[in-house]
């Protein structure tokens, strides 16, 4: 069914996807600023999509991991969803070095519970500063659950099947982003539903409103 | 004086917020390209006394592209108006030749102001 190709204009795609290029750029530099970084930034993408295509759209744009580590966190406000931060599954190993000397630094924590502990930081940081400035953007303030961390899985079972209801649709916002000296690369997905639809079509209106 | 302004961004929106940041009163001939690539070429052959340059950007990033544009011409005035907010990335295009770094999404004051120290500059 192709209505929901009509969800957004081409032009609320392209204002969408500039909003997410300056949250995303303000959520690399909070990054660079807590820890030792430099993130390698991209373009971002605008998919819109059937929820019920969404675990296979997402399992395919992260097929090129074996398996994967996965922050999950949501987020309320009238831009509501579900942010996917997606790394390789040896990221944490490579990032947690970045958080101390060495692991000595960390008493008597397991290294697993240490790699974990750390893609939560680093996702909690870049979700929260990139779902925060495009909620500011916006005119939106939002709130958030805790960052959960999935590890290890493949990719065919890391991703919820059943983030929205059947039926309805979803805005994808991807940006694909490298942490250059640590050789990490990974995805962020943020995904909202037909409940946000509305609320972001008048808010892309007032945010371009101010440069007439 | 500035007469031309050159605008470097792949996003047809980010030119369209620059545009409508620039002041309407002084009569600046606006020129756009879609890339770094492209914004190279079009600096060669129309050398405006300003250009307003995006960072990343496919094809060629705003980076590699003023590096182009001030080894073409070292007097050339770039301004990087970015999302890349990262300090490397400010001081690395400033080592480049950037002129001045502005954040997006800029504002008719920031531009004004941005254009006013080019002003001082060129002279």
């Amino acid at each position: 069914m192709d209505y929901c190709l009509d969800i957004i204009s081409d032009e609320e795609k392209e204002i969408l996807q500039e909003i997410m290029n300056i949250a995303f750029g303000k959520a690399a530099a909070d990054l660079a600023e807590v820890i030792n970084i430099f993130v390698v930034l991209s373009v971002p993408k605008i998919e819109i999509l059937n929820s019920q295509d969404l675990p296979s759209y997402l399992k395919t744009e992260v097929s090129e991991y074996e398996r994967v580590s996965i922050v999950e966190q949501n987020f309320w406000g009238d831009f509501k969803g579900s942010a996917f931060l997606v790394f390789q599954a040896s990221a944490g190993r490579e990032l947690v070095s970045l958080f101390g000397d060495n692991s000595d630094d960390f008493g008597s924590e397991s290294i697993e519970a240490l790699e974990k502990e750390t893609l939560m930081e680093v996702g909690n940081i870049l979700i929260g500063a990139c779902v925060g400035k495009l909620s500011e953007l916006l005119g939106d303030a939002v709130t958030y659950s805790p960052p959960r961390v999935v590890t290890e899985n493949t990719h065919n079972d890391a991703i919820p099947a059943n983030i929205f209801e059947s039926g309805s649709s979803a805005i994808v916002l991807k940006t694909v982003f490298c942490f250059n000296e640590r050789n990490v690369n990974g995805f962020l997905f943020l995904v909202t539903s037909n409940d946000s639809i509305l609320w972001l079509k008048k808010s892309l209106v007032t945010f371009m409103e101010q440069y007439e | 004086m500035i007469k031309k302004i050159l605008l470097v961004d792949d996003s047809p929106i980010s030119r369209r917020i620059m545009k409508s940041c620039i002041p309407k009163d002084r009569d600046y001939e606006l020129f756009e390209a879609g890339d770094g690539l492209a914004g190279f070429e079009t600096y060669k052959e129309i050398r405006p006394d300003v250009t307003f340059m995006d960072l990343t950007m496919p094809i060629m990033d705003g980076s590699e592209s003023t590096a182009k544009i001030r080894e073409f011409n070292p007097e050339a005035v770039v301004i990087v108006c970015t999302a890349d907010i990262q300090i490397k990335s400010i001081t690395n295009v400033l080592e480049l030749g950037a002129f001045m770094v502005m954040k997006k999404p800029p504002s008719k004051e920031t531009v004004e102001d941005a254009l006013l120290k080019a002003e001082e500059h060129i002279g």
